[in-house]
């Protein structure tokens, strides 16, 4: 099956840079690049955008490639070795599933049947449901934990894998079909769909579309399962055409509603897809111009027919790939490539990567650094196996705007100058200063609830042996219930249960779940790989972390001023007397490197 | 006379038992007046936060969600609050709040993010490269200032981008710091690192990326302390509830004296697109915003600064009138917008749409251009020529002007 398909791409590939050979002045040129003009820089550009950078040792592989060759390999892989699946702390039980839409749904559900989330009521006594609170509690806050583990082991893939593209693809995938933990709340589902990514995410765009549409946390996220013949929901539809697929202008609302007809019934059960046929309307539709009795796979097929598609999802793949401005006169030449090649992802990524248009001056080193990007390729620069637990690499991407699993809203991430504020500018900065220098003062947000501190107040009072009225009252705020606030006000109104105790007790049973994350700090050793690369003077220093680490060149006076700085740290510019002190002004050096605007770039 | 103006007039007298801590009021250096933008992401459902109990077709449409009449906040015989607006309920009865009812534009669009960039640059279809507050800041200084807007939130929202200012986005200020390793008595000096300054030099920098990041991070470098220094001098007593949307943050800054008059803060992420299960949900994000508002106007009176502030609601539309099957709500058109603060004349404004001649799909005709409001917002609080910022004319509202 793979072999099939790489030769049909091979084959088509010939027949589309046949049809490039001569390209128009206003087009893209899409021409290969011919081997005479492949360089160390080039294998590094391609390095850092079809993966996460790439240190000495693996330019000096890609280097002796031919482009071709080495563009190659990054589509496909080396595919020598055999990730680690994810490691389930087992936090799930059957009696979670289907998970009420909040706490209020629980709590209804709950007095109307005795039971729920496989807790029964208490027959008499204080606060009956509280126990069902507690559970309600626990699931939100182990499959969040859980969740972040998940994040941990995918940013350890996109560190170490020898096919990082793979990741990087799923990371734009994640971007596009944007689902959210926080809406979602099933780590399990949010992992599903990640394993769909990597598994098609290079493949036939089709089929991961898909895959998507049908997978649980999309359908989740986006209400389909609540998408019924008698009153079909909109949301689901609407973003397939305005978000995944077409963009905003070229549907009208009337396409809208009907697809969400073809849509209805759609639905999950547990983490398989199901269709409700009794919930179907499979009466006839009237859809983009077409007619017909159509079911979602068939509604689908119709927007992949658009020429607008594909040039909506061949002009994303380049921005995110090769630059964010990209004139529209070119979108049109894309989309074309995109279709010629039947929607294939990895044949469209092997055209861009080994062209012309790739390498051009405006191309190389002018994108900024996602956060996520920004993290992996530190940390693949600095000679690291594994993603340090300290920083937290959940805590630090999300301080940065980019947590994973947690995209801001379904449009997914916005990207390039988005990424930057004046605070951002900082946190990046300070990011490096995390990893050079680790924090003593840290403390693991798997373990202590820094997002909801006020339970562990509450925890103390009830030590102290408060009753729960009184310890369940926020701490710090004065004045009669008329200033109070609402949301305060109605912590402990209802008498069958208490949701502060509810949360601090999910936590504690979470915690009794959730495998910690390891903490163990990034294995540095700045010194040896100055001395092994025989720096001599702080500027051949300067010089080497520059061509190390950065895309972009530094000015000479920024240079000269950080050689003069490492001098002063130093007391010497005999870099090769002071091996036994050198590390600690060398982390200071890079951290001031990290610091530099330049750094930010791609 | 206007409730601003009354209040200029008796600054100091006793008795004031709506404004407790005036009398205490220390005069800040700086008399502007402020602007802050309230964000409600996702589209709320204006109908279900001020709810027209006294029309039969709000719960024929409604038949499910409506919210009975007895549990509502009653403001009048005709409207009522959402249960969790005790926040606003509060303000109303104090002529703190307007309610501007059926805003919205021409042939709207349903899509959250179109619908938002309209709303940000003021601009309807057309659209426009900056924000409305980021033009409305150019008209208020044309040369580059300092802290012009303030944005709180953790990337920067279109409505403050303007083409002259780089506006201040923090998220945690206790973050908004470039951290360092052993610095010299010199650097600790300047707050800066000499080699993570930029050069004026750059900013003739080609490369277009290297350029900008340079531009930010010198704004950053400028603004960073001063924000910092107005959180850490920042405390209160007063009950802003679960999830004030930053607003604490915006009383800092107030309180530190920034001459800063944009602000823009969001209910984040989508959170109001209400499509299943609305009405726990719901009324659980109201009381979240509502606690947030009037928790930053009392602690506003608290450091005697409530007098030059004004707050602005709004969200990228409203929702469908009729319900869905799901106890919830699609995406719709018309919306309330609310206007709070002690300088306004409180009450209803606009004209309510009619339940019964519902249009495009059973949305709500709007009754009131969106920009109504703004230009109401600028002309009677900033004193800005409004037609300058939205290359329009348009008719303000009396909500800020003497009746």
């Amino acid at each position: 099956m793979e072999a099939i398909r790489s030769v049909s791409i091979t084959i088509l590939l010939s027949l589309l840079l046949t049809a490039f050979a001569t390209p128009a002045s206003a087009e893209l040129d899409l021409t290969p690049l011919p081997d005479t003009a492949w360089s160390r820089g080039f294998a590094a550009h391609l390095a850092s955008r079809a993966g996460f950078g790439a240190t000495s040792s693996e330019l000096d592989a890609l280097e002796r490639l031919s482009p071709r060759q080495a563009v190659q390999r990054f589509i496909r892989g080396l595919d020598t070795q055999t990730l680690a699946a994810f490691d389930h702390s087992g936090v799930f039980d059957e009696g979670l599933d289907p998970f009420p839409a909040s706490r209020p749904a629980t709590t209804e559900l709950a007095k109307q049947q005795g039971h729920a989330l496989g807790v029964d009521v208490k027959p008499g006594g204080n606060r009956p449901l509280q126990p069902v609170v507690n559970k309600f509690f626990y699931w939100l806050r182990a499959s969040r934990l859980e969740t972040d583990r998940v994040a941990y082991w995918w940013a350890n893939r996109m560190l170490t894998s020898t096919h990082p593209l793979q990741e990087k693809m799923a990371l734009f995938w994640h971007g596009h079909f944007a689902t959210n933990e926080d809406k979602v709340r099933d780590y399990r589902k949010m992992h599903q769909q990640l394993v769909l990514f990597q598994a098609y995410g290079l493949g036939g765009f089709r089929e991961l579309l898909i895959g998507v549409a049908q997978g649980p946390a999309m359908l989740a996220f986006l209400d389909a399962g609540v998408n019924t013949k008698d009153s079909p929901n909109e949301n689901f539809a609407r973003e397939i055409m305005e978000l995944f697929t077409m963009g905003v202008g070229h549907y009208t609302e009337r396409d809208v509603q009907e697809a969400a007809r073809a849509f209805t019934g759609w639905n999950f059960v547990g983490l398989e897809f199901h269709i409700n046929e009794a919930q179907h309307d499979a009466q006839a539709k009237s859809f983009l111009g077409q007619e017909g009795n159509f079911d979602g796979v068939e509604v689908i097929d119709i927007i992949l027919e658009q020429p607008v598609t594909a040039e909506y999802i061949a002009s994303k793949i380049y921005r995110y790939f090769v630059n964010e401005i990209l004139d529209p006169a070119d979108q049109a030449q894309l989309g074309s490539v995109l279709r010629e090649l039947d929607y294939d992802v990895g044949a469209y990524l092997q055209v861009l990567f080994g062209s012309e248009d790739f390498y051009r001056r405006a191309n190389v080193g002018s994108r900024i650094k996602s956060p996520v990007e920004l993290l992996v390729s530190t940390y693949r620069h600095l000679g690291l196996t594994r993603v340090p637990g300290v920083p937290d690499f959940n805590v630090v991407s999300g301080a940065l705007g980019q947590r994973l699993l947690h995209p801001p809203t379904v449009a997914g991430w916005s990207q390039g100058r988005s990424w930057i504020t004046p605070s951002l500018m900082f946190e990046r900065s300070n990011f490096g200063l995390d990893v050079l220098f680790p924090d003593i003062g840290f403390v693991p947000l798997d373990r202590y609830p820094g997002y909801t501190a006020e339970i562990v107040n509450v925890q103390n009072r009830l030590r102290q042996g408060m009753s729960v009225s009184a310890a369940t009252r926020p701490t710090g705020i004065s004045g009669g219930e008329d200033e109070m606030a609402a949301s305060n006000l109605l912590a402990d109104r209802d008498e069958d249960f208490n949701t502060r105790i509810g949360s601090m007790r999910g936590w504690q049973m979470a915690l009794e779940r959730v495998k910690p994350i390891s903490r163990h700090v990034a294995d540095l050793d700045l010194a040896g790989l100055v001395l092994e690369a025989e720096c001599t003077t702080p500027m051949q220093v300067v010089e080497y972390f520059v061509a190390e680490f950065f895309a972009v060149e530094v000015t000479g006076s920024r240079k000269a001023e950080l050689a003069a700085s490492l001098t002063t740290e130093l007391g010497t510019a005999d870099v090769a007397s002071t091996s036994t002190f050198l590390e600690e002004p060398l982390r200071k050096l890079l951290h001031q490197m990290f610091s530099l605007p330049e750094y930010q770039l791609g | 006379m206007n409730r601003r103006r009354f209040l200029n007039s008796t600054i100091g007298v006793a008795g004031l038992s709506w404004l407790p801590h005036l009398s205490a009021r220390v005069e800040s250096a700086h008399e502007a007046p402020i602007l802050v933008a309230i964000e409600l992401s996702g589209g709320n459902d204006g109908l279900n936060s001020v709810v027209p109990y006294a029309d039969d077709a709000y719960y024929r449409l409604r038949p499910t969600i409506g919210i009975p009449a007895n549990q509502l906040l009653k403001l009048d015989d005709h409207y009522g609050f959402n249960p969790g607006m005790l926040g606003l309920q509060r303000l109303w009865q104090e002529g703190q709040l307007a309610i501007v009812h059926g805003c919205g534009y021409e042939r709207p669009s349903y899509s959250h993010f179109t619908s938002m960039a309209y709303w940000h640059t003021g601009v309807p279809h057309r659209g426009d490269e900056f924000g409305w507050m980021g033009r409305l800041a150019d008209v208020l200084s044309p040369t580059r200032k300092d802290d012009m807007l303030i944005n709180v939130a953790a990337t920067q929202s279109l409505a403050v981008k303007s083409s002259v200012h780089t506006p201040v986005v923090f998220d945690d200020p206790e973050r908004f710091q470039r951290h360092r390793w052993m610095a010299s008595a010199a650097q600790e000096l300047t707050g800066q690192h000499s080699t993570a300054s930029s050069s004026p030099a750059d900013a003739v920098e080609a490369n277009a990326a290297r350029a900008f990041l340079n531009a930010v991070d010198q704004s950053a470098q400028v603004s960073s302390a001063r924000i910092r220094r107005a959180w850490k001098e920042y405390a209160t007593p007063v009950d802003y509830g679960i999830a004030p949307m930053d607003l604490p943050k915006v009383a800092a800054c107030i309180k530190a004296g920034l001459p800063t008059q944009l602000y823009h803060v969001s209910f984040r992420n989508n959170s109001f697109d209400t499509h299943v299960q609305q009405p726990a949900l719901h009324r659980r994000l109201l009381s979240y915003a509502c606690d947030g508002i009037h928790g930053f106007i009392r602690d506003l009176e608290r450091i005697g600064e409530a007098r030059r502030v004004l707050v602005m609601v709004y969200s990228e539309f409203g929702r469908r009138v009729p319900e869905n099957a799901n106890l919830g709500t699609d995406h719709g058109s018309a919306n309330v917008m609310l206007l709070a603060g002690v300088g306004l004349n409180g009450g209803h404004y606009g004209r309510q749409p009619s339940l019964t001649e519902l249009v495009d799909g059973d949305n709500l005709a709007h009754t009131t251009d969106f920009r109504q409001v703004y230009a109401t917002v600028m002309q009677d609080w900033l004193n800005v020529d409004a037609q300058q910022v939205l290359h329009e004319e348009f008719e303000t509202l009396p909500i800020l002007r003497s009746v």
